[in-house]
């Protein structure tokens, strides 16, 4: 692979100011068993390159399967004339050169990759019988793990040369149940908004380890009984109340509220035809209240075994912590070179592609909330009416980023300081700052917890990435709840 | 990029009996723009191969870039060693094997999107870009795309079809307001790009802003609010293997009625009128399968594992392996019949009401009772007495699907053709509402 790259930085004509290519192995195997099923494995492969050039200030990119002379010799050909096509003028601005050389491998204690399957089969049959437990009106059983490899070089004409291997882990549970009326879904450890098959449940930069340590069967009973009891469990009411959310829920109204929106491509309006704009424009940098004082929320490609973790992004910019939110003012984006040099900055090493044949984009990498001094069992005590609710089941939030509405699978009553009734199909609906700047309460360092989505969706072509949240439970005042 | 058919025999005998190979060969080149400025050209090139293995009651799967036959001898080592180690089951054993004698249809490849050129792409930008108000901005993308197909069986079964498409999505905003056309056709030269200034200029009229409605009132879906709609009814609903399961929302209800009598949908993979597509990933011919006529339930579409539930004939609708929707079956060629209405006459029929051009993040709260939520998007405006009068905020809609299904008072005569990442092509009208379950909050 690197002498691949070194090959394509050859090839470029002269007039390139800059190029960059990525090669990439990616190697991913699933392993899903449901409900009065044998099981299934699929194992996936891909190798190819991208190639970036930029001439007289215009990008063009190219990227192929075929790695052969003919094929290198295509690629090369395909970006520059993308870029020449457009005639020059371009103003791309790339900020300080990257010349870094270097090797890594992200840490794990057991391969996944060589886990007997057999091993793998038991675990999820084990917890699939101990959801179905649950009893007849049990429609729907999936278990999965899901293992992925990036085995990546990038190189550049400014002398970086840098080889990452990347290895994630991650299982989850779904139950469906229904009862010819109503369909229920409940999901452990976390939801999964769409009907993907497998690809479900809590991701780690890490090995099996990680699989092992996420309590798949131990809690599939628990989680089968749940999705039956709230097909006849009341509706969650229509109210303005105190919302108190667990750590797996505010993971993706973080994402939502802070990730997307302080990307700065959207920033700067390169996303606006597609999933829109943002809020946090840049005059509102360091100005623009985003919620309560005692919130604040940062992007950190650092944190060890995260999912949105690494040591280089895909520009060779190094992985760090990037503040975003600083007691509840907006002050900080997340940036590439090119989008950090519009904003007359340098680039916070978000550049990120989804597999070799996409160009790099801005992405979230970890998005966090810094801990609270309260607790989950704190905040129900202290609340007299309201309800508790976990377990992302849908969302939609408008371009800007502003105004959403999330469900959730699960929510109980609060009374009294107490836990009560389950209540189904609970949402809840805001905008984000009203949300953000209701919150009173956050949950300390011992429940800050990181929660790894493999299923983040951006850009045209498509791009999906692997990100981390790291969050705490939360208590918001006065949010609109119903069904 | 063509795939060879003995190459695909070779990859078959290696994978041995019970093999079905997808192969797309994938060319896209692409042009996107920002703030009027260009910011991004691709070339990708890519080939797939999804190989999946049924044997004796086990079933894997793979995928890798190459036919080339060392890679393809290692997976074939990889998912054999995976197939002794599952335990057996009832896995695709009921399906009826693939339709070998049905003809495949022939889809005609455009010349105009094979010849692909950057400069054509750079002349639609200009088109558009030069065509706007010097104060409107620019956003969006140019698409070509050339993709080769191939399904093929381990019993014989050889399909391949080669799919030409280009597209353009332009948004302009002007004024803290903003507009967009989306146009897409297997032919480039079929696009009237010329014509999108002049909508786009439409669309940013100069009305004054409204102020924001509360409580239900007649809404009109322009085509493209509609397509967000109809999709997403048609995916949520209209799958053989949801309605068999009982998680669709007219499960059991064939020939009942489940929409206004307005309402006659249709799937129909050979279609021009949408982005026609012969075979789906398990190698079925696609069928033109009646869904809802004049409001009632008349079908469903299938893959081979649900064929019991459309005649014992796949409608042609299977999913690839591994396809980020889900693995059953559903619709991926809608067409809503036009109806009568003018624009003007569906604009007087809101009278007091809200008119919407695009519907945008539209997500399934709850599927069995086809519960959404999602927001306008670009131009949306106030109607009074049927004529535009101002640009309402953006809304949140949060409503049931059959219910809007059952509420539609009129049709528009003029369709559109749009797609969804979810779903090849969808070609409807605009629909005029009527005041109850949508609910300005």
């Amino acid at each position: 692979m690197r002498d691949i790259a070194e090959t394509v930085l050859g090839l470029l004509p002269a007039d390139v100011q800059y190029g960059d290519i990525r090669v990439v192995h990616r190697t991913h195997e699933q392993v899903l068993v449901e409900l009065d099923g044998p099981g299934e494995v699929n194992y996936d492969d891909s190798l190819g390159l991208g190639l970036r050039v930029l001439i007289d200030g215009q990008w063009g990119f190219a990227a192929t399967h075929r790695l052969d002379a003919r094929g290198l010799d295509a690629v090369v050909a395909q970006a520059v004339g993308q870029a020449r096509a457009t005639g020059g003028g371009g103003h791309a601005v790339l900020g300080e050169p990257v010349t870094t050389r270097d090797a890594w491998s992200s840490p794990m204690d057991v391969d996944p990759f060589t886990v007997a399957l057999s091993t793998k089969l038991d675990l999820l049959s084990t917890t699939v019988k101990e959801a179905a437990t649950a009893g007849p009106l049990v429609q729907q059983i999936e278990a999965s793990v899901d293992f992925y490899r990036d085995d990546k070089v990038f190189a550049s004409t400014e002398g970086a040369m840098i080889e990452q291997m990347l290895t994630e882990s991650g299982g989850g549970l779904m139950v469906n149940a229904g009862d010819g009326n109503d369909v229920q879904r409940r999901s452990f450890p976390q939801g999964v908004p769409r009907q993907i098959r497998g690809q479900r449940g809590d991701f780690a930069t890490a090995g099996f380890e990680h699989v092992l340590s996420l309590g798949l069967p131990e809690n599939a009973a628990r989680i089968g009984s749940e999705a039956v009891a709230l097909l006849t469990a009341p509706q969650c009411p229509d109210e303005i109340t105190t919302l108190v959310a667990g750590s797996n829920q505010l993971a993706m109204v973080l994402h939502e509220c802070a990730g997307h929106p302080m990307e700065a491509d959207r920033a700067l309006g390169t996303e606006a035809s597609l999933a829109g704009g943002t809020y946090a424009t840049p005059e509102r940098r360091g100005n623009f209240r985003w919620g309560t004082p005692i919130v604040s929320a940062y992007a950190d490609a650092t944190i060890p075994g995260a999912l949105g973790s690494f040591k280089y992004d895909d520009e060779g910019t190094p992985a760090q912590r990037t503040q975003l939110v600083k007691d509840g003012i907006f002050i900080g984006y997340m940036s590439s070179r090119e989008y950090a040099g519009a904003l007359g900055g340098q680039s916070t090493g978000q550049a990120r592609a989804d597999g070799w044949q996409r160009l790099p984009l801005v992405r979230m990498t970890n998005i966090c909330l810094e801990p609270g001094e309260s607790s989950l069992e704190e905040m129900i005590a202290g609340t007299k009416r309201g309800i508790l609710v976990d377990t992302n089941r849908g969302f939609s939030i408008d371009d800007q980023r502003m105004n959403f509405r999330f469900q959730t699978e699960i929510g109980w009553e609060i009374r009294d300081g107490k836990v009560g009734r389950m209540l189904k199909n609970c949402t809840y609906q805001s905008d984000t700052p009203t949300f953000w700047g209701s919150l009173d309460a956050l949950g300390g360092p011992d429940e800050w917890k990181v929660h790894g989505v493999p299923s983040c969706n951006k850009g045209e072509p498509l791009q999906v990435a692997h990100v981390g949240h790291g969050t705490v439970p939360g208590r918001f005042q006065n949010v609109q709840v119903g069904r | 990029m063509s795939i060879e058919q003995a190459q695909v025999q070779q990859a078959l005998d290696i994978f041995g009996d019970g093999t079905r190979l997808d192969i797309l060969g994938e060319n896209a080149d692409l042009l996107r723009y920002a703030e009027s400025e260009i910011t991004a050209q691709h070339s990708e090139r890519r080939l797939r191969v999804r190989v999946r293995i049924n044997r004796n009651g086990r079933s894997v799967a793979g995928s890798l870039e190459t036919l080339e036959p060392s890679a393809v001898q290692d997976l074939a080592d990889r998912l054999t060693a995976a197939l002794a180690e599952l335990p057996s089951g009832p896995v695709q054993e009921a399906a009826p094997a693939a339709d070998h004698s049905a003809p495949t249809p022939v889809i005609p490849a455009s010349e105009s999107v094979l010849e692909s050129d950057p400069a054509v792409r750079h002349r639609w930008f200009a088109t558009v870009r030069a065509g706007l108000d010097p104060s409107a901005k620019l956003g969006g993308a140019i698409r070509y795309e050339v993709l080769d197909r191939v399904v093929a069986d381990s019993a014989g079964l050889f399909r391949a079809e080669t799919l030409t498409k280009a597209s353009i999505q332009a948004i302009a905003k002007q004024d803290g307001k903003s507009a967009s056309v989306r146009l897409m056709h297997r032919d480039a030269d079929q696009i009237p790009v010329e014509e999108i200034p002049g909508r786009l200029r439409e669309a940013l009229r100069p009305l004054p802003v409204a102020e924001a409605h509360h409580g239900t009132c007649p809404v009109l879906l322009k085509p493209q609010a509609a397509n967000a709609l109809i999709a997403t009814y048609g995916y949520a609903v209209l799958g053989a293997n949801a309605y068999a399961t009982g998680r669709s929302a007219v499960s059991g209800r064939l020939g009942e009625k489940v929409a206004s009598e307005l309402i006659t949908l249709v799937d129909d993979g050979c279609d021009p009128d949408g982005l026609p597509s012969g075979f789906d990933a398990e190698g079925n011919v696609r069928r033109r399968t009646p869904l809802i006529s004049n409001g009632v339930l008349t079908g469903v579409v299938s893959d081979r594992r649900r064929a019991g539930l459309t005649g014992g004939v796949p409608t042609g609708h299977a999913v690839p392996d591994g396809w980020r929707f889900g693995g059953d079956p559903v619709p991926s060629h809608l067409l809503l019949e036009a109806g009568e209405s003018t624009d003007d006459e569906l604009l007087a029929g809101v009278g007091s009401g809200l008119v919407v051009n695009r519907l945008d993040y539209l997500r399934v709260l709850h599927p069995k009772e086809t519960l959404v939520t999602g927001t306008t998007r670009d131009a949306t405006y106030w109607a009074e007495d049927g004529k535009l009068v101002g640009w309402h905020p953006q809304v949140r809609f949060t409503f049931r699907m059959d219910d809007v299904m059952n509420a539609v008072l009129g049709v528009g005569s003029v369709r559109e053709r749009c797609d969804q990442t979810f779903m090849e092509s969808v070609v409807v009208p605009s629909l005029l509402i009527d005041a109850g379950p949508l609910v300005l909050p």
